[in-house]
């Protein structure tokens, strides 16, 4: 056995020095940040360093959840996440059948094009916009407003506005890339489907809810897993930039606050259990939802 | 389906809700434009929409001689450069050898490496690592700790693993080593695939804010999104008060820094749009 062992390294050598880096980097950064997070377990202190500082067992895990926001947190992170889902996931498969409609190729080009262009811009330039767009003082939205007499609002700072604002920017920003996967489905379709249903007289609006959409049913169901599975996983850099004091309430997330707290604060053991208990739910959900599927008698992710 | 009809009301209807999505996507970054190179009276009178009012190239010259947006945009160039240089060497090398067939170990490096796609310690571990190992305001925060994307990892290997083993055989035959044989014969054959991952690194090293913003103290360092933060958006780090930074910034200088960061990005993703399917359908995750 060894021997053999050891005939393949010789053999493979060259192959191995070249993987060296790939293995020290998966080690170092991917591997040792999950080493790293037994300070969630432990009073980390920056002079102690992680292997000396003291055990505290679940101490900032309590802490944790009876931190009067623990359940503000938990209720927005949930609700940013299945809002989110619920009101974005149509849209791509939407724009891909719809796409897939129009049969002159340069408009279909041209309109795939601009759509995935929000998809490249920073998050930076994308919450900018919004803030831009939605200023009390000279922002466009505000000006539309104006002209039909209704008073101008500063919505940033308004928690009830705070979900549809960010919702609506995940469409505009998402929703033309991920209709690619749509699309790709679509184009798998048998065309003899298409033939049957035309000579059976059905038009194209019949078409696309009778053929088109039960066709692409299973790329449908293996996204929405997937979705579901990352539902919590918000994008707390766009949340980070768009939220401010007045909508905490509503905005404020697991990822936000580990952010406040760990490292605005330095509280890195406890940032590092809220974190934790995030990662730790959102394998869950992903878990159930595959679960759910399978159980259903569709695919499951794995 | 080709047209057995002409275009119908359906084709209409269908080409008016394509049109209203393409200009949802479009029109803000025209309106971006329109401001940057308006006069700031027509501005703050809205009189702006699509096309700029007292047409004018202060808001750039503004841009230009700013103490900090130049160097920034430097430092984007800088780090962007160096960090996908690193990257898609260090795919290379990675995907290299998990492309192997006989590679020692194979199935259960992959394992290992495709399981770090759904652990996700969080910001703080990843933060700790980087800082004990000394690289904080540095450079080396925001190149290397996300050298290798699994997600592109995956997809250069099984581009290797689709290009013809007897090409490789031969060149052993002929005696050149591994190192040879990746870096004289399959990176220059796999120039496409090679393009497609870079410009992923690429755009995520440019659009990158939250990385830099948390490893980077010093202000000479930062690069042009960390600096487009902090002229754009609230200023929550100083304090409760809640400052708009609209007010504190010209519209048209804002918007002449936006147009300047989109620049790059906008000339290039759609030379890439062939290869997104490709991507999207791995499964879009990055490592």
């Amino acid at each position: 056995m060894l021997a053999k062992l050891g005939k393949r390294i010789v053999r493979d050598r060259q192959l191995l020095i070249i993987f060296i880096p790939c293995l020290v980097f998966y080690i170092v950064f991917r591997y040792g940040p999950l080493y790293g997070l037994i300070i969630a377990f432990k009073d980390y202190s920056v002079f102690r360093g992680i292997m000396d500082s003291p055990w505290v067992g679940f101490e900032y895990f309590e802490k944790f959840f009876n931190a009067p926001e623990f359940w503000q947190l938990f209720r927005n992170t949930f609700l940013l996440g299945f809002l989110t889902l619920v009101f974005s996931f149509p849209f791509p498969i939407l724009l891909a059948v719809l796409l897939n409609e129009v049969r002159v190729a340069w408009f279909k080009k041209g309109v795939q094009t601009a759509s995935y262009l929000p998809t490249f811009l920073s998050v930076v330039i994308i919450s900018s916009m919004i803030i831009d767009f939605l200023s009390p003082t000279n922002g466009v939205v505000n000006k539309v407003l104006n002209m039909f007499g209704v008073e101008s609002k500063y919505f940033l700072i308004d928690a009830d506005w705070f979900r549809p604002i960010y919702i609506l920017s995940e469409i505009w920003t998402n929703s033309g890339y991920e209709s690619i996967v749509y699309l790709a489905a679509i184009a798998g379709i048998s065309p003899t489907l298409y033939e049957a249903a035309k000579v059976d007289g059905a038009s194209r609006f019949r078409m696309m809810f009778n053929v088109t959409l039960p066709s692409i049913m299973p790329t449908i169901l293996i996204m929405l897993i997937l979705k579901t599975g990352q539902m919590i996983t918000i994008g707390y850099e766009k949340v980070l930039l768009l939220y401010n004091t007045m909508t905490y309430e509503v905005a404020d997330v697991f990822s936000t606050f580990v952010y406040r707290k760990g490292l605005l604060a330095n509280d890195y053991s406890y940032g590092a259990a809220v974190g934790l208990f995030e990662a730790f739910v959102a394998m869950a959900l992903l878990l159930i939802s595959n679960y759910v599927s399978k159980r259903l008698g569709g695919n499951g992710l794995w | 389906m080709v047209g057995q009809r002409r275009f119908g009301l359906f084709d209409i209807l269908n080409a008016v809700i394509l049109f209203a999505v393409a200009c949802s996507t479009i029109l803000p970054l025209v309106y971006i434009t329109a401001v940057s190179l308006s006069d700031t009276a027509s501005v703050t009178q809205g009189k702006v929409f699509l096309f700029p009012k007292g047409l004018n190239w202060d808001a750039y010259k503004q841009v230009l001689t700013d103490v900090k947006i130049p160097r920034a945009y430097l430092n984007t160039v800088m780090y962007t450069a160096l960090g996908t240089f690193i990257n898609v060497l260090m795919t290379c090398l990675a995907a290299y050898p998990l492309a192997q067939r006989g590679f020692i170990g194979r199935k259960y490096w992959m394992f290992l490496i495709v399981l770090t796609m759904f652990l996700n310690p969080g910001i703080i571990p990843n933060y700790l690592i980087v800082k004990d190992l000394g690289m904080l305001d540095s450079v080396w925060a925001l190149v290397i700790p996300n050298a290798i994307w699994t997600f592109q990892l995956i997809i250069l290997k099984s581009f290797f693993e689709g290009t013809s083993s007897s090409i490789r055989e031969a060149a052993k035959v002929d005696g050149a080593s591994e190192y040879r044989i990746l870096f004289s014969l399959m990176i220059p054959l796999s120039k496409p695939a090679l393009a497609s991952i870079a410009l992923f690194y690429f755009i995520g090293h440019w659009n990158s804010y939250f990385i830099p913003m948390i490893y980077l103290n010093t202000d000479s360092l930062y690069p042009l999104q960390v600096v487009l933060r902090e002229m754009l958006v609230f200023s929550e780090d100083t304090g409760s008060r809640l400052v708009e930074a609209a007010a504190l910034a010209p519209q048209a200088k804002k918007n002449a820094t936006i147009v300047l960061a989109m620049i790059p990005v906008l000339m290039i993703y759609p030379f890439a749009q062939k290869y997104f399917a490709k991507g999207v359908m791995l499964g879009s995750e990055k490592g």
